[in-house]
């Protein structure tokens, strides 16, 4: 058996899949102690976990420890002279207007932030030796007295030459037993000290919160009579097993959106969609992310409560428009939505928990998207009056009806949506056309056509199960890691053997990493090389194909360089101009053996066609309501109509038309 | 047409994220430090008629006058005879420019053959000309500081990729790579906002669009408005001063009276002091700036778009031949300080009408400073610009160490300093412990930079202010810390003036000290464990505790 768990804010999500048997649970997280809800799910599902051999677990941990700052207390070791990088950062304000401004706060104190004196220069050549003992005895009192449980070593030019940052550590290492030391070298070698030193002290920060609740968790289970493989999910969207996560912590921040995305991949690759929009709407926030070729995109960085994470993350937009997004009209008497959110309490007004401000779920209770009697499997009493009188005011204030103003209120929301999409594809050089939305989340299938219409998408994808996809997603990921590292080299006739022998060498990096997570079966690779123009600062990722390694030449790196350059800029790429390249990244894949199969939960206890009413702007109209798991493979089913699932429900406005698969893939199409 | 509220709120943010991506991509695809890492440049789209609806938002200082500036190139040509290969640049501050290191680009839009807008980007560039490389301090005019291009239209087929205009730029600057480069990451920001535009004109139709660019410059409007209505009506003075004129000793003022009568607001520099010989003159659209700056910081929500809307209820009046609006040919690289005074007077007389809204006075200085090289493949040119601390508020700390109210340079990375330049190297990048002004609020601190110089013959130019006058605090503050610039050489402190060029020695230690904010408020109103934690954090020593805060000898004792 097969078992993911993928711990979020409001619930902990189970999916446990065997031979084409499938259970699904929803139990409420317990974000004190998160592993009491993972236990709680695996109690709840009958899971034996001494039949399970692969355990997949998702969690927020690492991202809310940050979030939280309840993080380890870490000491920062930097060159002399530069104590204060984490303080200053980069001396620009994210809002230039405020006159109040207060940059975000680093994990460290300035009193916890330390000097050695080396220095390094820009091509790796030692201008001022390190005293590794001298800097250590100096050092140990201090670091002792300070009661550090984790220590981050950032020293300038690391990137190229890390051997004072290893000097330091092995140094300090058997002066400080128990402490966890990191080197930034291990964590970011690109260039930039204040993104390099954030990294690095943020890996610190959640390395022993990440560490002690590995333990827990797996003694839990051990106790339980789990002794198989228990793997991990990375902000990559590959999985790591726990052994590499706990020197590897880094990548556990930002990983809660990665799963999603990695099961609607899986899900969409089954009806052979490889190009595809990811879409999770949720409670309070919308993440999309852009995969192309079953393969999602990646960003070299992201940022977490205003910090620089500098480590390969999948590239997700979020945008502060979930079910739970408040709509209101600005004192300039423009109408908005989010990001503020009612949050779980007392979330929309129609849930009768004391929230009177419209929501967007409020807005689909009104427009009939949402049917009271049918919200989470009718689970859940939903007041409609209420959602109507909190949009009465607003609604009068645009001198629209209600059902006008709710209409308006998801069209708009539709629109923030589109602009997070096109972040992520025609900012990067993507045509959205040229790709299906696969919608998923608790709210994410009821918006879905509208958001395809306003792109111009041909197709959307709605996965069975919507509403748990990200649980699945972790069963269904491979063993993912990806290695990056700065190293200038100038695309000369040279250039393709420099980049053939660092190939070779990071190939054999990772062929040891592996191993030692032990983890045996074939590696395969995906290469990419960061290029720009002499004299430019950022970098676009060139794929260099697995198979074009052996013969790749200079014009080959030149060409792929000057397309990717036009394909984002749509000026200024010459190839006459000297490129060079500035960084290199390979991704080690150990691919899953098979692939578990999702199938829509059945449901069985309402009608499979019924008819209802929908207000739309201008005026009721009826439509058929169905039932996911009843749908007949193959017919189509024309829209108006409404496709209710267990976890989620799939609108089909007028004008399209939906056919489900033989693989449960529910397909939606604009009628001809 | 009544405009639907939906289409009117979806264009417009539309508008609004085309603008923003214009900026990112004029960053991102830039080859000079000061555009790519410092991020000195900023982009806009304007309606037909040149009016600025949606700007990226990167340099306050350059925000306020796109449209200003553009109406010199409207002015200069017949726009109806525009077509989609020709575009406006324009540098000149004579004609509506700002200084001559600013090159703005504008590119009309069209649609089905209808102009329905244009993208617009500026860019500061690294060396545009002039006496000196990327600073001349001791310019006397204009024509010293760099080559000027008055408002001028060009076709890109003719004239650039290897055009008249491309060429003669080329030849006229130093570092002819970064300035094209960044040139041509310009024109690429400029080609995103006309895709953009086009796009939503295909999706909603050019009409649609063009009436939410009006209604989007009324809304700006209406909220900006409201923000000063909500401000009690009066009549308010406040008065700043630059250290000298870089020549002289006595300080230069400006003097600000502002007027606030209902929903309108005036702010009349009169009576500030007359034009200088030296580079610290404002142009008028400088000035402009400043004021709309401040004026939109202390009084309106920060989320309010800035556009063509913003300036209709503000009237600003500037005596002609004054510091702040000089006659030709005046010099004006360093506009931006005498540009702060004007902002720091106007902030004092808005602290009368509105004290919880306004900031004590911070280091509120731009210091560029300049290090360059002519080694044997050319000159390398090394300009960053420096801020300081911000002024405490009513309820918060400045922040320490960060660029100033009007501009948002970031810094560049030590790390891109070691790759791009092998004639110097950063030695020490830090805050400074006290150096910031007290109060219930205490001010930012001030930071320290430090270069050693690796080779004979290289030169550092500055220009900057409070050397020699702190930064004034506000409700019984103490007053914030000044900067200063100094060469170390064997044993020996050279100090520099704050407008100043040297030739400088293999060895030599150069040392730029950046001052701190003033404070909001007496000292002995502050919190102790705010005190305290500037003591552990070594940002405070205990004895400046102990005999500027009574209550924390009082707490220790305890």
């Amino acid at each position: 058996m097969r078992v993911g768990v993928e711990v979020g804010g409001t619930f902990t999500d189970l999916v446990a899949v065997e031979d084409g048997h499938i259970v699904l649970t929803k139990v409420p997280s317990t974000p004190h102690s998160p592993d009491i809800g993972v236990m709680n799910a695996i109690d709840h599902a009958s899971v034996n976990l001494s039949k399970v051999e692969d355990l997949v677990h998702g969690s927020t941990v690492a991202t809310n420890a940050l979030l939280e700052r309840k993080g380890a207390r870490v000491a920062f070791i930097t060159t002399k002279g530069f104590r204060d990088i984490l303080h200053l950062q980069r001396h620009d304000r994210l809002n230039i207007y405020d006159l109040r401004y207060q940059r975000p706060v680093p994990v460290v104190e300035r009193r916890d932030c330390f000097e050695v004196s080396e220095r390094v220069d820009g091509h790796g050549t030692i201008i001022e030796a390190l005293n590794t003992q001298a800097e250590v005895d100096r050092l140990v009192p201090a670091l002792q007295a300070g009661a550090y449980e984790a220590i981050g070593i950032c020293l300038l030019s690391s990137y190229v030459n890390p051997d004072h940052e290893r000097a330091i550590q092995s140094a300090l290492e058997a002066h400080l037993p128990g402490v966890f030391i990191t080197c930034s070298s291990d964590v970011s070698r690109e260039f930039r000290e204040f993104e390099r030193a954030s990294t690095t002290t943020l890996a610190a920060y959640v390395q022993p919160v990440i560490d002690a609740y590995l333990n827990r968790l797996e003694k839990k289970l051990g106790k339980l009579g789990f002794k198989d493989r228990f793997s991990v999910m990375q902000s990559n969207g590959g999985r790591l097993p726990v052994g590499g996560m706990r020197r590897n912590a880094i990548s556990a921040l930002f990983s809660g959106p990665a799963a999603g995305v990695v099961g609607a991949t899986r899900q969409a690759m089954r009806s052979e969609v490889g190009n595809i929009i990811t879409f999770d709407m949720g409670g309070t926030s919308t993440d999309v992310c852009l995969v192309t070729d079953g393969r999602p995109s990646l960003s070299p960085d992201t940022i977490l409560d205003g910090l620089p994470v500098r480590t390969p993350v999948l590239d997700i937009a979020t945008i502060g428009a979930g079910g739970g997004s408040l709509i209101w009209i600005d004192d300039g008497g423009m109408l908005r939505v989010g990001p503020r959110s009612s949050g779980a309490m007392p979330g929309p007004a129609c849930y009768g928990r004391g929230g009177t401000l419209p929501t967007i779920t409020d807005a689909h209770v009104i427009c009939g998207t949402i049917r009271p009697e049918a919200f989470l499997g009718g689970t859940m009493a939903i007041l409609p009056e209420r959602s109507v009188e909190a949009f009465e005011p607003l609604a009068k204030k645009l001198g629209m009806t209600v059902a006008q103003a709710a209409n308006a209120s998801l069209r708009l929301a539709a629109a923030n949506i589109v602009r997070a999409i096109q972040l992520v594809s025609t900012e990067k050089g993507h045509d959205p056309r040229d790709y299906s939305l696969v919608p998923f989340g608790g709210a994410g299938p009821l918006m879905a056509v509208e958001i395809a219409d306003d792109l111009g998408l041909a197709q959307v994808l709605v996965p069975p199960n919507a509403g748990v996809l990200s649980a699945y997603g972790l069963i269904a990921s491979d063993f993912a890691k990806i290695y990056t590292m700065t190293r200038r080299t100038a695309v000369d006739d040279a250039a393709p053997d420099v980049v053939r022998d660092t190939f070779v060498a990071m190939v054999a990096e990772a062929e040891a990493d592996f191993e030692s997570y032990e983890l045996d079966g074939d590696l395969s690779y995906t290469f990419g090389a960061d290029m720009r123009f002499v004299g430019q600062a950022f970098e676009i990722s060139v794929d260099i194909q697995a198979g074009a390694l052996k013969t790749l030449s200079r014009k080959d790196l030149i060409d792929g360089f000057i397309a990717a350059h036009h394909r984002v800029y749509m000026h200024g790429a010459s190839a006459a101009q000297a490129i060079e390249i500035v960084g290199f990244r390979l991704e080690a894949t150990r691919k899953i053996d098979s692939l578990p199969l999702l199938k829509e939960r059945a449901l069985t206890d309402r009608p499979a066609h019924q008819k209802s009413v929908m207000q739309g702007s201008d005026g009721p109209y009826d439509v058929d309501v169905l039932t996911a798991s009843s749908l007949e493979i193959g017919s189509e089913i024309a829209g108006p109509a409404l496709i209710e699932g267990y976890s989620t429900s799939t609108f089909v406005p007028a004008g399209w038309f939906a056919v489900r698969q033989e693989n449960d893939n529910l397909i939606l199409r604009k009628k001809a | 047409m009544a405009l639907n509220p939906t289409d009117y709120a979806v264009i417009s943010q539309a508008l609004v994220a085309a603008a923003r991506e214009m900026g990112e991509k004029l960053i991102r695809s830039a080859f000079s430090t000061i555009l790519r890492e410092a991020r000195d440049g900023s982009a806009a789209l304007l309606d037909r008629d040149g009016n600025t609806i949606a700007q990226a938002e990167l340099i306050p200082m350059q925000l306020g006058t796109i449209g200003s500036v553009f109406q010199s190139c409207a002015a200069a040509y017949d726009l109806d005879e525009l077509t989609e290969d020709d575009f406006f640049i324009i540098n000149d501050p004579y004609s509506g420019g700002q200084h001559l290191q600013d090159i703005f680009f504008f590119n009309p839009i069209f649609h089905n053959g209808l102009r329905v807008g244009f993208a617009a980007s500026v860019a500061h560039h690294l060396d545009i000309g002039g006496g000196n490389p990327g600073l001349s301090p001791n310019a006397r005019d204009v024509h010293s500081e760099g080559i000027i291009l008055p408002p001028t239209k060009f076709s890109y087929s003719r004239d650039w990729n290897g055009g008249i205009l491309e060429k003669f730029l080329r030849a006229n600057v130093r570092a002819p790579l970064q300035t094209m480069g960044d040139c041509d990451a310009q024109i690429a920001a400029n080609r995103v906002g006309t895709r953009r535009v086009g796009e939503l004109c295909d999706k909603y139709g050019s009409a649609l669009v063009m009436e939410v660019m009006t209604e989007f410059q009324n809304y700006a409007e209406r909220r900006f408005r409201a923000g000063i209505a909500a401000a009690p009506d009066g009549v308010y003075r406040g008065e700043d001063f630059i250290d000298d004129d870089g020549i002289g000793t006595e300080p230069v003022r400006v003097r600000s009276k502002v007027t606030i009568r209902g929903d309108q607001i005036e702010v009349d520099y009169e009576g500030t002091d007359p034009q200088v010989r030296t580079l610290l003159n404002a142009p008028l659209a400088a000035t402009m700036s400043a004021t709309l700056s401040c004026v939109k910081s202390v009084l309106t929500s920060p989320d309010i778009p800035f556009n063509a809307g913003v300036s209709r209820s503000v009237d600003v009046k500037v005596p002609k031949g004054s510091i702040l609006n000089p006659n030709y040919p005046a010099p004006v690289r360093a506009r931006m300080n005498i540009c702060y005074r004007a902002f720091n007077a106007t902030m004092k007389a808005l602290s009368q009408a509105v004290p919880e809204e306004v900031i004590a006075c911070g280091f509120d200085t731009t210091t560029s400073g300049c290090l360059s090289w002519l080694g044997d493949t050319g000159y390398s040119v090394y300009l960053e610009i420096y801020g300081g601390g911000y002024g405490a508020s009513v309820s918060a700390n400045g922040c320490d160490a960060i660029d100033m109210p009007m501009a948002n340079c970031a810094n560049t990375p030590v790390e891109a300093i070691d790759q791009d330049y092998s004639f110097f190297r950063v030695e020490e990048y830090a805050l400074v412990p006290e150096a910031y002004g007290h109060g219930t609020h205490r001010g930012g601190a001030g930071f320290v930079k430090a270069f050693r110089i690796l080779k004979d013959d290289a030169q550092v130019a500055l220009y900057s202010d409070h050397f020699r006058f702190p930064p004034q605090p506000l409700f019984g503050g103490t007053p914030g810390t000044t900067g200063a610039c100094e060469i170390h050489r064997g044993g020996e402190v050279i100090q520099l003036g704050s407008k100043d060029i040297r030739e400088l020695k293999k060895g030599d230690l150069v040392v730029f000290k950046l001052g701190g904010g003033a404070g909001y408020g007496p000292p002995d109103k502050r919190d102790v464990d705010e005190i305290r934690l500037d003591v552990a954090n070594g940002m405070l020593s205990e004895a400046t505790a102990s005999s500027v805060y009574p209550q924390y000898a009082a707490a220790d004792v305890d």
